[in-house]
């Protein structure tokens, strides 16, 4: 097993820097035989990745600890299911993982029915070929997945309780399925330039594959807030740590990409910056990994340090350098090809502000997360950037960004006038008006909190006029029912209606957002056996404290019945569990969701009279993020969902066809 | 007059310190929002990557007398600048979970507004660039309203769904 174990990464490195080779001397002699071979080398590099994948998982599940990896992270009364999961637990792991996806998205591409005959494949083939040289490079090694230990323990050291946890299975699979899939349109871009293709055709073929990265981004980063909101007692779900940060960056600019295609799309401009916003979400992928693996920050994501952060540092510099050398050896063939705008006022201009905006959170983001760094090499004193800095800078920058989005559906391609202007906003600015007043009245008085539903009041009407704008528009025409015409509306332009949909989402998250951080009441408290914590309209009454063993934890748990103005909502157990092979114990909370807002109880101590502590949040709107995520997956499927309709593919005009 | 002033003073002081010592003996809440202010602004140096708000004092011994000091300086009156000014000259400025706003690290605070302004002037002048490239001749040309384009939009898909069904 460990021969045969280790053979699948020692191959597949072989493979892919065979296939990289023969496929970029075959472009460059024009020989399709040559592609072909590397082609071929493509299938045997996702069988190498697979047999990997599964030769870990065969270790894992049955537990043989004679493996560092399986040792370390895995331990014999642990769920299968945890056992598993484990593979990414740990940097030789995840990386593994990584290559997998990178291996598979390659072969999806090379072998898609709609990219046959198509002479970017060779080209997209290499430059995705050259990144899992680099990942098969690491697995060999640098942060080698196979490794057996002098001695066999008999008993692993276990998996961190806190990834223990349902969220844990998924986080990361999510993250680095987006993290990946930010390589292809960035693999695209390059294969357009280097073929001299300065058209759309790139971003269309793409599209795709940019907006499934760009979910799975976001999938990543909600189900570990998610993961965190549950699982680490703090009642928090971003605390804008460094790795945190490194996710959001590339979310932020891949955000802005998906956007500013349009332009390109429509009026043939922003080529430069489009392939700029491509190269620095994917570059921002590899910086996010750097910052995890090398320890450079400080960081609750305790992956091992390890010198596994500088490969990826190099790696990406490297990476970067020649995309930007590429982007300038084809700078005047972009640059010939300007497009003009109508006028100030219009939807191009608002998708501009939009990725000023949005590269600018990314930019603050970036400062905040490096500043230490700077601030130790020029004054030798590593300050803390943390959580408050970012509250602080991010908040009005991404509420602008909000103001953008309720406005833009409003704003007409070409050219708004006042006279439009003024018709289109007139209603969607009184009734946000309205709205603030009508906060004031009921009582929410921060200003923040005002401005910021505000603003999404607006993003609301905005949205709703919208819809119901094509709707009425199609019923004038076709005379179909209101449901009817909407759903047909929508099926005909997914990218759009999905991309509302997705506005919708992101409207509900900053609702929860906003008052999860502005309205949230927390108290700490020791009581008695029989006593009761009051915070706002709960009660909540301390009526046991006990001791349970589920296989080698201990588990100590209290019995608290929660009445909200006087009625019981029924008996919950906080639960704190002290693990027979982990130093750390960990606060399994009790939530108490719904609508208005989350009961977050935590059992923090105990004497030995039974007195215990407890700390009790309310945490308001938690589930509108939630209801907004959903909404975002259901958008961004919306959009790629291959209908009848849209969504065709374009055919390829490009300059050479030689090779395919 | 002014020795009335000074008696008056001087129960008041009385007043408020037995209200402190009233909420001393009580029992502090550690979460509580007055707390939250001071303690949100120390970064706990246990390794737990969190502030001293929100650091366990279960799992974390450095912050259990930290959160009691605090305590203690806010029992005295001291707001929460009196007390981060406090710790600063102590440990310096890494004890902050976010950068002093004076000094190099007033360049954390401005960087990213200053870039965005700049940026934001850059746009500016590249849309007005572009703008007057038309031409003022042609900025007269009839103005697409979004409802229009709606309408124009739902014909042309109507049409190529025809188009699709017969030919």
């Amino acid at each position: 097993m460990y021969l045969f174990a280790n053979a699948t990464i020692y191959i597949g490195l072989a493979i892919a820097i065979y296939s990289l080779l023969i496929m970029t001397l075959g472009i460059s002699v024009k020989n399709q035989k040559m592609v072909n071979s590397g082609k071929g080398g493509l299938i045997a590099l996702l069988v190498c990745t697979s047999l990997a994948m599964l030769s870990m998982f065969y270790l894992l599940a049955t537990s043989q600890f004679q493996y560092e990896y399986v040792s370390d992270y895995t331990s014999s009364e642990l769920p299968v299911i945890y056992k598993l999961t484990a593979l990414w637990a740990g940097n030789a792991g995840s990386l593994l993982l990584w290559t997998f996806f990178l291996t598979l998205y390659i072969a999806m591409i090379a072998f898609s029915r709609k990219m046959k005959g198509n002479p970017m494949v060779p080209y997209i083939s290499s430059i995705l070929l050259a990144n899992a040289v680099f990942f098969f490079f690491i697995l060999g090694f640098v942060a080698k997945p196979f490794v057996l230990l002098d001695q066999v323990p008999l008993e692993g050291k276990g998996l961190n309780p806190m990834l223990q946890n349902p969220g844990m299975i998924i986080h990361p699979v999510t993250l680095y399925l987006g993290y990946v899939g930010l390589a292809i349109p960035f693999a695209f871009a390059m294969a357009a330039l280097l073929l001299k293709n300065v058209d759309d055709f790139w971003i269309k073929m793409t599209r795709r594959w940019t907006i499934i990265a760009w979910l799975f981004l976001s999938l990543g980063n909600i189900f570990g807030g998610q993961w965190a909101y549950v699982e680490l007692g703090w009642g928090g779900y971003w605390a804008w740590d460094p790795v945190e940060n490194a996710s959001f960056m590339p979310w932020l600019t891949a955000t802005a990409f998906l956007h500013s295609v349009m332009i390109q799309e429509r009026k043939n401009m922003l080529k430069i910056w489009n392939i700029s916003l491509i190269i620095v979400s994917y570059a921002l992928t590899l910086f996010g990994t750097f910052l995890v693996r090398s320890g450079v920050l400080t960081s609750v994501h305790a992956f091992a340090n390890s010198n596994l952060g500088l490969y990826f540092l190099i790696f990406m510099a490297i990476a970067t350098i020649l995309a930007l050398y590429v982007l300038m050896s084809r700078y005047n063939l972009l640059k010939r090809s300007a497009g003009e705008f109508q006028s100030f006022v219009s939807k191009e201009s608002s998708f501009l502000v939009n990725n000023l905006l949005l590269v600018g959170a990314a930019f603050a983001v970036f400062w905040g997360t490096v500043f230490p760094l700077v601030s130790e090499a020029v004054r030798g004193t590593k300050v803390t950037v943390g959580l408050p800095f970012f509250n602080k800078v991010e908040a009005p920058i991404l509420l602008s960004m909000m103001f953008v989005m309720a406005v833009c559906p409003l704003l007409a391609w070409q050219r708004s006038t006042v006279k439009n202007l003024k018709k289109n906003f007139m209603i969607p600015a009184i009734l946000a008006v309205v709205a603030m007043v009508l906060m004031v009245v009921l009582g929410i008085t921060k200003a923040w909190a005002v401005i910021g539903y505000g603003v999404i009041a607006l993003l609301l009407v905005t949205h709703f006029l919208e819809f119901y704008r094509g709707v009425k528009a199609r019923r004038k025409m076709t005379k179909e029912s209101p449901l009817v015409a909407l759903y047909r509306l929508m099926i005909r332009n997914r990218r759009r209606y999905g991309g509302y949909i997705v506005h919708l989402g992101i409207a509900f998250i900053t609702m929860g957002i906003i008052g999860s951080q502005n309205y949230d009441v927390e108290t700490m408290k020791t009581v008695p056996l029989g006593g009761s914590i009051e915070l706002k309209d709960y009660r909540l009454n301390y009526e046991r404290l006990d001791q349970k063993r589920e296989g080698i934890n201990d588990i100590v748990y209290a019995d608290v019945t929660v009445f909200r103005n006087g009625k019981r909502i029924g008996t919950f157990q906080p639960e704190k569990v002290f693990y027979g092979n982990w130093e750390q114990p960990s606060s399994e909370v009790a939530i108490i969701s719904s609508i208005k807002e989350d009961l977050y109880i935590v059992l923090s101590a105990w004497e030995n009279d039974g007195k215990a502590t407890f700390v009790v949040k309310i945490n308001p709107m938690m589930n509108w993020m939630w209801f907004g995520s959903f909404m975002i997956v259901i958008g961004a499927l919306f959009a790629v969902w291959n209908g009848k309709y849209g969504n065709v593919t374009p055919r390829y005009t490009g300059v050479r066809k030689e090779v395919s | 007059m002014k020795n009335k002033f000074y008696v008056g003073l001087l129960v008041l002081a009385f007043i408020f310190q037995g209200s402190f010592l009233g909420v001393e003996a009580k029992e502090f809440d550690y979460k509580s929002p007055e707390f939250k202010a001071v303690a949100q602004q120390f970064a706990c140096t246990c390794g737990c990557g969190q502030d001293h708000y929100e650091c366990d004092p279960n799992t974390c011994n450095l912050t259990t007398e930290f959160k009691a000091d605090l305590v203690d300086m806010m029992n005295k009156g001291w707001d929460k600048d009196k007390i981060r000014e406090y710790y600063v000259n102590i440990y310096g400025e890494e004890i902050l979970t976010s950068p002093e706003k004076k000094g190099f690290s007033l360049t954390a605070w401005v960087l990213p507004f200053a870039a965005l302004g700049g940026a934001g002037a850059g746009l500016y002048f590249v849309i007005r660039k572009w703008v007057k490239r038309r031409g003022p001749e042609e900025t007269d040309m009839i103005t697409q309203n979004p409802e229009e384009e709606v309408e124009s939009e739902i014909l042309s898909s109507i049409i190529d769904e025809e188009r699709k069904k017969y030919l």
